[in-house]
């Protein structure tokens, strides 16, 4: 390689290098990048963007950088050289092996990594309380089998690992959390089964996720975190107010 | 721009300046024809082949096949028979290209005729067994994947008898032979792909 | 030659094809009419089906479509001279509005009515963005919210598919490989109008009531909505076998009229991305087909593929919709890829970076594309075994993507770069697919799908790929190939200004929405919470500067057409074969065959007894 070309690759990857390192180092001193997380599952979520964000800087830079110096240093000045042709260079075996390694590993290992994090979301099959979630157009119903009530709001206790299980009435809808992180189609004729682990108290809400026809805008409902105290309160409310 | 294509398909070709009954541009133009053909085939194989998905994860969903007790599979003998028709009719115009390639006019067009007259008579006894089968379209995914499966297989048996009746109809005033059997070639490739995908309907539909 | 009178209703062409819609959609309704004497239901569903299919075959009759088949079918020679005039004569104008089967002119059809379509779609947006610059009810009610926002998507999805495949390939292809015209001319021409009545009855569908599905039709939903699905599922049917026909013809034309010395290790990256493009349409299409049927069947006949009721299924539905829908983003993004590396040699002024690379990338795009669609599906409660393998095949899939910024890159680096209008498409492509494939991993990793999938994010993802892939891939090629369609040159200013309107309209429009997703806001909502206000509002100010660089761009196109510059034969001193005719090139293209004798990206290449200009045109002899 000549001269030139050498010097323009280590200004560029310079460059590039200091640009990289210092936007990894803003990415990880934000640490977080979901609004709210409220739950174990969320947390692994907030994770993965996190690492995903620090991962994309680089490669993000590359071509940054080399478009922007491109179009800087490579511009034709009009003048003798200015309608003359760049070196006839139709490829460089090295490069093109090494930029393939490269992205194959960074894939590899953004592959275990995001297979890990959803083993880990999905947890195993104990669960603490069972919710029923039911949608339908245009609203959310909640019931709790074992304890023998319903809800149109989702109450759950913190800490605890609450299986919902999930159907439609008619269409298909989502069951969607965002501070929990969570995120499953209901559909009808099966059931679907989420677990998280609420680990905030506090007001959130879950939205319909999967377009269900002309409410699906107003699908939404409320969802509280309470205490363990506050939740045994709030189940013997719900058994109160259902008895005629 | 080349005098009369024989073929009154695409006029154009990589030689120029040549009449449509220069050899090495006709022989490049059936090529590409019969390219085209085979590549139209591939597009129909994965139409049917979606439909097939379609029924193996429907049935491997049911809890049972037919899902209701209701609803009996067709009888296999008649069909079985009826396979046996459309497969001889694979024969009849493998025979037919044959007799092109040796100018023999009246051999291919008693065979195009057979090989349409076998044809129609699958899909009048085929009709004559969804009469009599007992279930109809609306009978859940039982009824649905089966009469969907059959009724695009023979929508395609009937496309296929045109496109036979039309060849038929130019072998019947000279126009095919050997110099000109592109056409009998390629409706037989399609009825090939026709009968090849009844086989496989038949062993997926009645005996599997 | 004008026609008047009744001669233009018996003479194939436009106004006898409008004329055999009425006749066609009355004989198509005839079975309806006799199943309602017979005492069979019948509902409006029938009546747009039949009607429309009998529309549509009488639209294609009157314009002469199946005239000459037609005639080879009775054994009825064919007059070379119609053949002839069908290929249409030099100056003559009408032969845009008709049946001809130039390739050039097919081309120049589906470019303008896609681009017409873009801007038909873009209105929609607009209207939807003006509904949603501020929370609560503005303009459009929920109901015509959902129709125009599924409009809106259908009708781009149907640019996106069209416009360079269509557009740009056919005009380019049989002129690179040095071919007179596609394989199979007339069906090329019948390609292209089955396209206006598909396009008609999806706009028309409001009329039907409109359909609140969105373009992916998720059943069971699709399955109660109004007539406007049906409209929807007929025409992208009608779209699907029309690009089918397209796929054959192409691959038929590259594998059998490549002029003499073409080989395929000599052929343009443009073609090279149309080939792998064409092949995916050609096996994908028939699946999506396939589930539209079955949808309508659930529909019109009783069956139950998707309904639970009767033991049918609603995810089967998105296995064969995805299975098809998503190779279709590749049908849209590899001709951008192919126009992007064949346009950046020619203003780096040096031959494109690892060519054989790149078009082994483009074939592994190809055949990682179909293993990937259950991607669309992380949430939908599919069987748990699939998310992980299907995650493994998404990710693979950014290696050989990455392979074509390799390759573009690497062209520019070091090259002596011009920023003609062309240009500067290119690297607006560079940056915006860029953020569409690194978004595109947030996808691809289940866990953070999980919380993307329905939302803002996922729309800007796939606007940052989609226009700033497809689009930009788009109007580089419109910029760079308009001399040799026209004739004329645009003029550089009015282009300039078209793209960094363009594209700091899309950045400021679309980047946002990143960020919106982020905090919570879902897609395909006519409403949001009132916290998200003033990040809506910005989006849809932005919304119109994108807009407005349309109207520039148009407001160009007309400008050069009448009175710009006349073009030559090859103003950016390319290599490839269309450069070496004139601007436009003469109806057959090549007065004899070319020779090929080197490849299309020679630039710096020093000749013997030559200081390193452009190699002589191909088909001089020396």
């Amino acid at each position: 390689m000549g001269l030139e070309a050498r010097r323009h690759l280590v200004i560029a990857g310079a460059i590039w290098a200091v640009a990289s390192a210092l936007g990894i180092a803003a990415v990880l001193a934000v640490g977080r990048i979901l609004p709210v997380v409220a739950s174990r599952e969320a947390g692994i979520v907030d994770g993965a963007f996190v690492l995903l964000t620090a991962v994309s800087v680089p490669v993000l830079m590359l071509v940054v950088v080399g478009l922007v110096y491109s179009a800087i240093r490579f511009r034709a000045r009009p003048g003798e050289d200015g309608e003359g042709d760049g070196p006839p260079i139709h490829g460089h075996r090295a490069l093109e092996v090494g930029w393939l390694v490269v992205t194959l590993g960074l894939v590899g290992f953004l592959a275990l990594y995001g297979s890990i994090g959803l083993i880990e979301i999905r947890g195993g099959e104990r669960h603490d309380l069972r919710v029923e979630a039911t949608a339908l157009q245009w609203q959310w119903r909640f019931a709790y089998p074992d304890l023998g009530i319903t809800s149109k709001e989702l109450v759950v206790p913190v800490g605890e690992r609450i299986q919902v299980t999930i159907t439609s009435r008619d269409v298909v809808h989502s069951f969607s959390v965002p501070a929990f992180g969570v995120k499953m189609d209901a559909v009808p004729g099966r059931t679907t089964t989420v677990t998280v682990t609420p680990t905030e108290i506090g007001g959130y809400g879950v939205q319909c996720a999967e377009l269900c026809g002309f409410g699906h805008t107003r699908m939404t409902a409320d969802v509280a975190v309470v205490s363990a105290a506050d939740f045994e309160a709030w189940v013997a409310q719900q058994r109160q107010a259902a008895q005629p | 721009m080349s005098a009369l294509e024989s073929l009154g398909g695409g006029h154009g070709s990589g030689q120029h300046g040549s009449s449509g009954l220069d050899p090495t541009a006709w022989a490049a133009e059936r090529w590409r024809l019969l390219l085209g053909v085979r590549l139209f085939i591939l597009s129909e194989v994965t139409l049917f082949g979606a439909l097939f998905a379609a029924y193996f994860i429907l049935r491997i969903e049911a809890p049972s096949w037919p899902p209701l007790s209701t609803l009996h599979r067709p009888e296999l003998g008649l069909v079985a028979a009826n396979t046996l028709i459309l497969l001889s009719s694979s024969g009849t115009i493998a025979w037919a290209v044959g007799r092109a390639r040796a100018d023999d006019r009246r051999g291919l067009v008693r065979g195009l005729a057979t090989t349409l007259g076998l044809g129609a008579i699958f899909l009048v006894i085929q009709a004559w067994e969804f009469i009599h089968n007992g279930f109809g379209l609306a009978d859940g995914v039982f009824g649905s994947t089966f009469y969907t499966l059959t009724g695009f297989h023979g929508a395609h048996v009937f496309g296929g008898l045109v496109a036979i009746g039309i060849v038929l109809n130019r072998a019947r005033l000279g126009l095919v032979g050997r110099e000109h059997d592109t056409p009998v070639e390629a409706v037989s490739y399609y009825w090939h792909f026709v009968d090849a995908v009844w086989l496989t309907l038949f062993l997926t539909l009645y005996v599997l | 030659m004008k026609l008047v009178g009744a001669e233009r209703l018996t003479t194939p062409g436009l106004p006898r094809a409008v004329l055999g819609i009425l006749i066609g959609a009355l004989i198509g309704l005839v079975p309806v009419g006799l199943a309602a004497a017979a005492g069979l239901a019948i509902s409006p569903a029938h009546l747009l089906l039949f009607g429309y299919l009998g529309g549509l075959l009488g639209w294609l009759t009157g314009i002469g479509a199946f005239r000459f088949w037609i005639a080879w079918a009775l054994g009825r020679p064919i007059d070379p001279a119609e053949e002839h005039a069908a290929h249409g004569r030099a100056g003559d104008r009408s032969r845009y509005f008709r049946f001809t089967t130039d390739h050039k002119v097919i081309g120049l059809q589906y470019l303008t009515t896609f681009l017409g379509l873009l801007f038909v779609a873009g209105t929609f947006a607009l209207l939807m963005r003006l509904e949603l610059a501020a929370p609560g009810q503005q303009l459009l009610d929920r109901d015509a919210y959902n129709t125009i926002m599924s409009t809106h998507g259908t009708l781009m999805i149907f640019v996106a598919l069209n416009a360079i495949v269509g557009g740009l390939g056919n005009y380019l292809v049989p002129l690179m490989i040095g071919a007179r015209d596609m394989a199979f001319p007339k069906l090329n021409a019948l390609s292209y109008w089955l396209v206006p009545p598909a396009l008609l009855v999806v706009l028309l569908n409001p009329l039907f009531g409109g359909y609140d599905t969105g373009w992916t039709a998720y059943p069971p939903l699709s399955e109660r909505a109004n007539l406007g699905q049906q409209a929807f599922v007929s025409g992208f049917i009608t779209l699907g076998v029309s690009s089918i026909l397209s796929a054959v013809n192409f691959l038929v034309t590259v594998a059998g009229l490549r002029a003499p010395g073409m080989r395929i290790s000599r052929l343009p990256i443009f073609v090279w991305s149309l080939v792998v493009t064409t092949s995916i349409v050609l096996l994908a299409t028939s699946v999506v087909a396939a589930g539209l049927t079955m949808l309508l069947f659930d529909r019109l006949l009783g069956t139950s593929f998707f309904a639970p009721a009767g033991g049918g299924d609603p995810i089967l539905y998105q296995h064969l919709f995805w299975f098809y829908s998503h190779p279709a983003v590749y049908i849209m993004a590899v001709p951008a890829f192919g126009a992007i590396l064949e346009v950046a040699p020619v203003f780096a002024r040096k031959p494109l970076f690892a060519y054989p690379l790149a078009v082994a990338s483009f074939i592994a795009i190809g055949i990682l594309s179909f293993m990937v669609w259950a991607h669309h599906m992380f949430v939908s409660g599919m069987a748990d075994f699939l998310h992980i393998p299907i995650m493994v095949t998404t990710e693979l899939i950014s290696v050989p993507t990455g392979i074509v910024f390799l390759s573009a890159l690497g062209t520019i680096w070091l090259g002596r770069i011009r920023f003609a209008s062309p240009m500067l498409w290119v690297f607006g492509f560079l940056w915006c697919f860029l953020i569409g494939g690194v978004t595109g991993v947030y996808l691809a990793d289940v866990p953070t799908n999980i919380y993307l999938t329905d939302s803002y994010f996922v729309v800007a993802h796939f606007h940052y790929t989609i226009v700033g892939g497809m689009i930009f891939g788009l109007f580089a090629g419109i910029y760079h190939w308009f001399p040799k369609f026209t004739g004329r040159i645009f003029d550089d200013g009015w282009a300039k200004a078209h793209f960094w309107l363009f594209f700091l309209g899309f950045n400021a429009t679309f980047l946002p929405m990143f960020a919106a997703g982020i905090e919570g806001m879902r897609r395909r909502v006519a409403d949001y919470p009132p916290e998200l206000g003033p990040l809506n509002l910005w989006i849809s100010a932005s919304a119109f500067a994108i807009a407005v660089s349309m109207v520039v761009f148009a407001v160009g196109v007309v400008r050069a057409l009448r009175s710009g510059p006349v073009a030559a034969a090859n103003p950016w001193r390319a290599l490839t074969l269309e450069w070496q005719v004139s601007s436009p090139p003469p109806v057959e293209n090549f007065e004899r065959p070319p020779i090929v004798t080197s490849g299309p990206y020679d630039y710096g290449a020093p000749l013997p007894g030559r200081s390193g200009r452009v190699p002589e045109p191909v088909g001089a002899r020396r």
